[in-house]
């Protein structure tokens, strides 16, 4: 098996834009391209595409040839399109990993993006009723996942005492990380006062506590370890460790809201591959759709105790200064949410920051993690990145 | 005019297809007429599974029967959506997380219910309305109108 390294990554910029799916891919295309002028469109042999709207949203199916021609990239070894809902990229990123790590790709790009804002706004509240088990759980108006996650941090409050302020402080964190991310949705911090204040979403959700509709698009380019020593002269950055795991999809499958026992079976495999464990991650970006969300990731991916995550956001602990910095780039929370494009952007925050050339900078960081979750919480997928291979 | 102005979409139709031709699970559309709330369960392994299916999801059989669920349930959470529900929806939306038996706790809409007005521990009952009707290709370009319902809660 050969060793598999991030060599390049970019976006297009992030939020409501005046811009087509097909133009957005273009933009992360290039924007990946231009990071790492070293690499071209020529050296791509493989090309991995992800969205899931592309359908209900641009009406265009086998989208992958339409980005590869685009960018002007002649894939020889894969031309295809992933969809995982929310954690679309994440998994392109491990079947081009897989690819690579095999010897059926020498270099592989993954690129994902979504056009959600179509020219009439229900329009996309309407299509999320496919995301969700559309016979069984759209069907009761379920589509927007708000009362889902609503439920999830009612349950979290009863069971450990998890406050409101806790989970507004998250949204406070992230907004502050985004600052002064120029791709991002938002460059505004919100105040704790705010975040408390915000219309209710649905209780104890409310404004700043639900990432935003967003338009946008990533890409990220991986390479075998002996191609990539002489692509690139930046620091490799290595994949050391994934995991992918769902024990359910319909809301009445899922045994317990408030642990996700799917997420922790995705992070003992990553962990287990990479021969690591959550101690010693130093930067991590997980799936912060909403704030109760990154409170049970860091509990569930063994950052803290379980019923823990509200003291370790209070603390200061998933901070810049703590024990493991989260969402550094802004988070779900500040960037947007393209479903396909936000694993791959996760990815791409964790290179710079194993690179040591990130926006917002965590010193010396040496292993990196992602975690994107998808669906009624019913699929997880954690990445582990390394600055070194072991 | 659009070139699409009339005609169906399945791709935009918020409900499932219930009938006979369009899918094998139909008794339970037909079941949910008569005011039963119904699933399969295996006949050789005895896992009853929600949603209802043509293979048991334990043993792969396709021995399967159809079984009563309860009617009653118990409400254990409830959520109040106040902003951006789907089109269709009337705002507040509310679910609830309700707890049907042992085996099954379903997250499903509470219907005909004010803000405030269902508490954790309330009973609530299943409850069977009209949705919109199929319309299906007939003889001769005529379209046939195919009654359709689904199911929610209210309180007991
Ligand atoms: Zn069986």
């Amino acid at each position: 098996m050969r060793n598999v390294c991030v060599v390049a990554g970019g976006q297009s910029v992030w939020g409501m834009r005046q811009a087509s799916e097909r133009d957005m891919f273009q933009e992360a295309g290039k924007a990946a391209f231009a990071e790492n002028p070293a690499i071209t469109n020529k050296d791509v042999d493989g090309l991995i595409v992800g969205s899931a709207y592309t359908e209900r949203c641009s009406f265009q199916t086998h989208l992958a040839p339409v980005v590869a021609e685009s960018l002007g990239i002649k894939p020889v070894n894969i031309c295809c399109r992933v969809e995982l809902l929310c954690a679309t990229g994440s998994s392109g990123i491990i079947l081009a990993d897989a690819m690579i790590r095999s010897g059926k790709a020498d270099v592989v790009m993954v690129i994902g993006g979504e056009k959600l804002f179509t020219p009439q706004r229900w329009e996309v509240n309407y299509s999320e009723l496919a995301s969700v088990d559309h016979d069984w759980d759209g069907t009761q108006g379920l589509g927007l996942p708000p009362p889902v996650f609503s439920a999830v941090a009612q349950e979290h409050m009863k069971l450990y005492g998890t406050t409101e302020e806790q989970l507004a402080m998250v949204s406070v964190k992230n907004r502050r990380n985004g600052l002064n991310n120029k791709k991002g949705q938002y460059q505004e911090a919100i105040t704790l006062e705010q975040a408390m204040n915000a219309r209710a979403i649905v209780r104890p959700m409310k404004l700043f506590d639900c990432c935003p509709v967003t338009d946008g698009a990533a890409a990220i380019i991986l390479a075998a370890e002996e191609k990539a020593k002489y692509l690139t002269d930046k620091p490799l950055v290595y994949i050391r460790g994934t995991g992918q795991a769902t024990l359910h999809n319909m809301s009445a499958n899922m045994a317990n809201w408030s642990t996700w026992e799917s997420l922790k079976i995705a992070a003992k495999q990553a962990y287990a591959k990479a021969g690591v464990t959550a101690k010693d991650v130093n930067v991590a970006q997980t799936h912060d759709c909403f704030t109760i969300s990154e409170i049970i990731e860091t509990e569930d991916l063994g950052f803290c105790e379980k019923g823990e995550g509200g003291p370790f956001v209070q603390a200061g602990q998933s901070d810049f200064g703590g024990q493991v910095p989260i969402n550094t780039d802004g988070g779900l929370l500040s960037c947007g949410h393209p479903f396909g494009a936000t694993g791959i952007r996760q990815g791409i925050e964790i290179m710079h920051q194993l690179r040591g050339d990130a926006v917002r900078q965590v010193e010396g960081a040496r292993i990196g993690l992602t975690h994107n979750l998808s669906g009624f919480i019913a699929a997880h997928t954690v990445l582990i990145y390394g600055r070194d291979l072991a | 005019m659009s070139i699409v102005e009339g005609k169906y979409s399945v791709t935009m139709d918020m409900w499932p297809l219930q009938s006979k031709e369009m899918t094998r699970i139909y008794p339970f559309y037909d079941n949910l007429k008569e005011g039963r709330f119904t699933t399969t369960s295996c006949r050789d392994c005895g896992t009853r599974a929600f949603p209802p299916r043509v293979v048991c999801p334990e043993c792969l059989s396709e021995n399967l029967e159809w079984v009563d669920l309860p009617l009653k349930g118990r409400v254990l959470i409830v959520t109040e959506e106040e902003v951006g529900v789907p089109v269709g929806f009337e705002t507040p939306l509310i679910h609830a997380m309700i707890k049907l038996d042992d085996q099954l706790t379903v997250f499903a809409r509470v219907m005909n219910c004010k803000m405030g007005e269902l508490k954790e521990g309330d009973e609530v009952k299943l409850v069977v309305y009209p949705v919109d009707p199929l319309p299906v290709d007939g003889k001769k370009g005529a379209i046939n109108l195919q009654e359709r319902v689904f199911y929610a809660f209210e309180k007991a």
